[in-house]
């Protein structure tokens, strides 16, 4: 591959990882700052993916020219795909849980309809 | 009492059963991500090897743990896929975006919790859109009722009537991309019989 060419990959790879660790500092801060705990599940889950995302481009365009082989980059998109596939869960988990020990803080809810038809139905949360 | 051999034969039908429920597609995807994992597509001495022993591990997790299979299976229309890859990536920068400013923004942040009725009744794309909906930012699932395909939405900073009404219909978007993409025709004709707007007017959501 041409100088100029790999010249131009590893700035976007620069571009890309800086990009990935900004959002994953935001997702730090946000951390801290949101009030309640389904907001900052927010931040757990969010920028992060994006952030992680951006940083595996990075890292795939910064090995391409480097390695001749594409599929070194295999072991990155399973990373990706798992983290995806994951992150979900534990968010819908942790949310699930809240509702169920009543650590959902209302003040900061404008408006909250699984409340609503949870306790509709009393009886059957008893369970 | 059953005696030794009858105990056999039970044991024999009851792993023919179990063998029947090995699904080719899924069995193929565990051996593409085992070969994955160990880097088999370097092509190398060991590689149909790896192949193999992928091939077999993934048959005998099957075995062991069977999952009943994912019923009608995906319909691939490729035009749609990538219109819906290509959706999801926009969304996802936007709203990281979007989040980005709240966090700095000062005071306190108010969210919503929004129900949102699924039009199609499938498994899959329910699956898919609240994946989806978690992975873009400023959404999150909280609670999902299968029977009543109704999505329990965390909406990042949706405060009035009017941001909650576009948080339901960006979710509504996903659905749509997901059951195109993705969807059998009777999910897409269920789709089109009920609108947002109709659903609404009958109180629904």
């Amino acid at each position: 591959m041409s100088e100029q060419l790999i010249a131009v990959l590893d700035w976007a790879a620069l571009l890309c990882i800086l990009a990935g660790a900004m959002l994953s500092l935001v997702a730090g801060v946000g951390l801290i700052r949101f009030p309640d705990l389904l907001s900052r599940m927010h931040t757990a889950a969010k920028p992060q993916i994006l952030g992680l995302l951006l940083v595996l481009v990075g890292i795939g365009l910064r090995l391409v020219p480097v390695e001749t082989n594409v599929f070194s980059v295999g072991t990155l998109v399973l990373v990706g795909l798992f983290q995806m596939v994951t992150i979900p869960v534990a968010g819908h988990i942790t949310a699930r849980v809240g509702y169920r020990t009543g650590r959902i803080d209302e003040e900061s809810l404008a408006r909250d309809e699984l409340a609503e038809r949870l306790e509709a139905r009393p009886a059957d949360e008893e369970r | 009492m059953i005696d030794a051999r009858d105990r056999k034969r039970i044991g024999l039908t009851g792993l023919r059963r179990r063998l029947g429920k090995v699904q080719l597609p899924m069995a193929l995807g565990m051996t593409l991500v085992w070969m994955l994992l160990f880097d088999g597509f370097q092509l190398r001495r060991e590689s149909l090897g790896l192949l193999v022993l992928g091939f077999l591990v993934s048959v005998v997790i099957m075995v062991l743990f069977p999952l009943p299979p994912i019923t009608p299976g995906p319909r691939f229309h490729p035009v749609h896929l990538v219109r819906l890859i290509v959706h999801v990536l926009t969304e996802m920068a936007v709203a990281s975006f979007q989040v980005t400013v709240l966090t700095f923004r000062p005071g306190r942040v108010r969210s919503s919790v929004v129900a949102v009725r699924m039009r199609t009744d499938s498994d899959l794309t329910m699956v898919a859109t609240a994946i989806a909906a978690s992975i873009i930012p400023g959404t999150l699932i909280a609670e999902i009722n299968r029977p009543e395909r109704i999505l329990y939405v965390h909406m990042l900073g949706a405060d009035s009537d009017r941001t909650i009404e576009k948080g339901r219909r960006d979710v509504w978007t996903l659905e749509e991309r997901f059951v195109m993409a993705l969807g059998t025709h009777e999910d897409i004709a269920a789709l089109r019989a009920g609108g947002p707007e109709e659903l609404e007017r009958k109180g629904g959501a």
